[in-house]
């Protein structure tokens, strides 16, 4: 327990890892969209958002004020961090409900939800599942969540205007060379995004290669092939919790052998790059910017 | 009988001696043994680099697997029970939650093993003393004290996992499902030593450990001081598992598969078994390991999912040869 | 032998499996060189005795002495090397060769309890030989018929020349065949080697026509204790087993037990 309070940075950072690699390592893209919920009566007022990237959602549609609860790991915008909380992983089903909540916001990917979340939706709480396995699939998110509380017209404008952002990086990018990139989730055992992952397409419209593309999910890296994979570019998710624990996979770990070793660092803020909300769209410029020559 | 039996012993060489070659050969990445002796430049320095990640590793998987083996066939020769494995008995459930504790409480990893001992003693001895009946160990009471063990370990582990911050936790998951991946010298040298003792101990009690595959009382009536050589054994065992657990997690199979394979071929003599599964159990689990790595580049699968692939299908069909 | 002098002396003997008594405080005295049964119900302390004396089973109290010596100051070794123990059923998990089994004798006069040297195998052959077994040699002993395998250990306990055999219902379950075959090599043997053999039977008519003396127990203690024609009585057989019997004497003095029923 010291040590939870001690490093309280390292642990949301780690756990943010963790989060993002526990929901999104079983995505069947193939489902699509499917969320289940029925459509809105009326706009929500108690809002429970069960993601960190879900409560920035929330707020960058000017809707923070309906949160009543979020989980343990939302800490933005820093409002956020001073909202109940109603737990981390395992967030507590029974807490939400005492919360009075008409909608639970969780991450689920081709629209369905495990633990808690799928309690409450069989107790007839409203939960609204978001897919976010692409950065497509990150302005579907916004515009659903707006139009759920109300706020579509909001929602539309924030995610033309992330689109257009996007949409301008692709076009710079498409000129340059295509350095071959991983882009490491976490460092031991190296773990980092393959295919079918937002973190994809951060890396590929950014303007790098990724050469995990081709594998769906977040696979765990062996040391032979991270020593010997042709990777220029290794992007990490940088945090003050973060950064030691890479450190030390660099210096003595699985990563200090090789092509892995020798490879360009890029850090990026680990708190916008690996929350698949607005955020995600400033890493994916930051990141093309560090790529470009 | 002892090096009476040469063919056996050169079989059981070549056989480790291929497994390790096929374990230096094999993996998520072509090496090239021309470029590994001879070459020069980029290719040379390439098939180098793999040549020292992967030695460790297949010295480690080598060193885990006899261990383990070595481990499964005394305890069958004491308990006079071919069912007796670490993994079965809850000695490999304790040494991992005895791991565990010391990872949440922020021990050094090197020193988990000793940890991981410690969890693997306790288990031994409450699973023997739960299966004691009238002075004996009752041979059912036993299978059910280990199958207690392991449920109590779970629940310590799982709560361990809840209890631990993130990042072990994640850490902690993937050395659970069974792991060689962070093989290094410095964690060789760390598990030899328990390694060496735990072998000395178990090879040189093969005789008493004949008279015990007889029965306890078999043993006791011509002369062994049977509570000194049960505790001896048990904790020798322990040590093995322990270190083997902390370094590489929860393997199966390997402990109760190697000697039923082993006891096919070259009989019940202890003083032959004992070295012949360490031997063989040694080579299994190098060739598993070289399993895991090419079965899924670039990533690797869970080195206990592969010996529990390999072996539960062998031990079904060692079941329907000698029933 | 002159007189009988006590080999083997049990003195207040007492010992449990955890909360069950099963000696509770016998007396006893064993000649050496007779052949002494032990006769008793169920539950008497008859293999108890048998396993306190083999170092099985720690005595709780009281001592047994071989030859003045309290047991429990000699080595465990060194008892194995004086007493064999043949066990009522020997369970085989795993296959072993008859041979193997033998050689198991030799064990407590080996370095390490390794024995197979050319001279472990002479002498385990030797009791092969003598117990009829010699052919089963190569043979696994798990797979062996229960008369075969009695002869066995009992070749085994020849291979451990120990002056005393201690032998728990060695005729349990033998066809008339076996059981002949096996008490033949027994009696032989313990004649050529003048061994003392403690014998535990719930055959009371074994016990009148082979033993040279009867102990009876009950309850954990010695009822009586002497030449089966003083140790077995009408009263003593109804004390030790509530049945009625009929004792007769045959012609050269030794009883004739014949069972009568229960004692109403």
């Amino acid at each position: 327990m010291r040590r939870r309070l001690r490093t309280g940075t390292e642990v949301t950072a780690a756990a943010a890892a963790l989060l993002l690699s526990l929901a999104l390592a079983l995505a069947s893209p193939a489902c699509g969209p499917r969320t289940g919920a029925s459509p809105p009566a009326s706009p929500a007022r108690r809002v429970v958002s069960l993601a960190p990237n879900l409560t920035e959602i929330v707020f960058a549609v000017g809707a923070g004020d309906r949160l009543v609860g979020v989980s343990d790991f939302s800490d933005y915008p820093p409002a956020a961090s001073r909202l109940p909380r109603v737990g981390g992983i395992d967030v507590s089903a029974e807490r939400i409900a005492s919360l009075h909540p008409d909608l639970v916001l969780a991450s689920g990917d081709g629209g369905t939800v495990r633990g808690a979340a799928s309690a409450l939706a069989a107790s007839g709480v409203p939960v609204l599942a978001v897919s976010t396995t692409s950065l497509d699939e990150v302005l579907a998110a916004i515009r659903r969540i707006g139009a759920r509380l109300g706020r579509s017209d909001e929602a539309d404008a924030l995610a033309r205007g992330l689109d257009a952002r996007r949409r301008a990086v692709v076009a710079r990018a498409a000129a340059r060379r295509r350095p071959r990139a991983i882009l490491l989730v976490w460092p031991d055992p190296p773990q980092a995004a393959g295919g079918k992952t937002f973190l994809n397409d951060v890396l590929s419209q950014a303007g790098a290669e990724n050469l995990l593309g081709g594998r769906p999910g977040w696979p765990v890296l062996s040391a032979e092939w991270l020593a010997t994979a042709p990777i220029e570019v290794a992007v990490l998710p940088d945090s003050p919790g973060n950064r030691p624990v890479f450190d030390r996979a660099f210096s003595a770990g699985p990563l200090s052998r090789g092509r892995i070793a020798a490879a360009r660092i890029i850090r990026v803020g680990e708190s916008s790059l690996t929350r698949p909300g607005p955020r995600v769209f400033d890493a994916l410029e930051s990141l093309a910017e560090e790529l470009s020559p | 009988m002892k090096g009476g039996r040469p063919a056996l012993w050169v079989g059981a060489g070549l056989l480790l001696a291929a497994c390790v070659l096929c374990g230096l050969a094999v993996g998520g990445v072509r090496l090239s043994i021309a470029d590994l002796v001879s070459g020069t430049g980029p290719a040379g320095q390439e098939a180098r680099l793999i040549a020292s990640l992967r030695f460790p590793r297949v010295l480690l998987a080598a060193l885990v697997g006899g261990s383990l083996a070595l481990a499964g066939a005394s305890l069958q020769a004491l308990l006079k029970n071919p069912l007796a494995d670490p993994f079965l008995l809850g000695t490999s459930g304790g040494a991992a939650a005895g791991a565990a504790l010391a990872t949440l409480a922020g021990i050094s990893p090197l020193l988990s093993p000793g940890a991981a001992f410690a969890g693997a003693a306790v288990s031994s001895a409450a699973v023997a003393s739960l299966a004691r009946r009238g002075g004996r160990l009752d041979l059912q009471r036993l299978l059910l004290a280990g199958l207690i063990a392991n449920a109590f370990f779970s629940a310590v582990l799982l709560g361990v996992f809840s209890l631990a911050s993130t990042e072990a936790a994640r850490t902690m998951l993937f050395w659970m499902m069974g792991s060689l991946a962070d093989a290094s010298p410095a964690k060789l040298a760390a598990l030899l030593p328990y390694a060496i003792a735990g072998a000395a101990v178990l090879l040189l009690s093969a005789s008493r450990l004949n008279l015990f595959a007889v029965g306890e009382e078999n043993a006791a009536a011509l002369g062994v001081h049977t509570e000194r050589s049960k505790a001896l054994v048990f904790l020798a065992s322990s040590l093995l598992t322990g270190a083997a657990v902390a370094f590489a997690g929860v393997i199966g199979f390997v402990g109760l598969l190697v000697p039923h394979a082993a006891r096919a071929v070259a009989g019940n003599d202890q003083r032959v078994l004992l070295p012949l599964s360490a031997i063989v159990g040694a080579a299994l689990l190098v060739a598993a390991d070289a399993a895991s790595r090419a079965a899924a580049a670039p990533s690797e699968l869970p080195i206990g999912a592969v010996t529990a692939a390999i072996g539960a299908p062998l031990f079904a069909w060692l079941l329907l040869r000698n029933p | 032998m002159s007189a009988p002098r006590s080999l083997l002396e049990a003195r207040g003997l007492e010992a449990a499996y955890g909360q069950n008594p099963a000696l509770r405080g016998l007396d006893a005295d064993i000649p050496a060189g007779e052949i002494v049964a032990i006769l008793g119900e169920n539950g008497s302390g008859k293999s108890t005795l048998l396993k306190v004396v083999a170092r099985i089973v720690a005595p709780s109290a009281g001592e047994i002495l071989l030859d003045g010596v309290p047991l429990g100051t000699l080595s465990r070794r060194e008892t194995a090397r004086r007493v064999a123990y043949v066990p009522q059923s020997a369970e085989l998990v795993f296959s072993i060769r008859s041979l193997d089994l033998v050689l198991q004798g030799r064990a407590p006069h080996a370095r390490g309890f390794s024995a197979d040297s050319e001279d472990d195998r002479r002498r385990a052959f030797e009791a092969m030989r003598a117990c009829d077994v010699e052919a089963l040699a190569d043979r696994d002993a798990s797979a062996l018929s229960g008369g075969e395998r009695r002869r066995v250990f009992l070749a085994r306990a020849l291979a451990q020349e120990a002056g005393i055999w201690l032998l728990d219902e060695p005729t349990s379950g033998l066809d008339p065949r076996h059981r002949f075959q096996f008490l033949e090599a027994l009696i032989r043997e313990h004649r050529s080697r003048a061994t003392t053999v403690l014998l535990v039977t719930h055959e009371i008519e074994l016990a009148a026509e082979l033993a040279d003396r009867v102990i009876l127990l009950k309850d954990g203690r010695a009822l009586a204790s002497g030449p089966p024609s003083e140790a077995l009585t009408r009263e003593s057989i109804r004390e030790a087993f509530a049945v009625d019997a009929r004792v007769q004497k045959d012609a050269r003095g030794r009883p004739r037990v014949t069972m009568e029923g229960p004692a109403v």
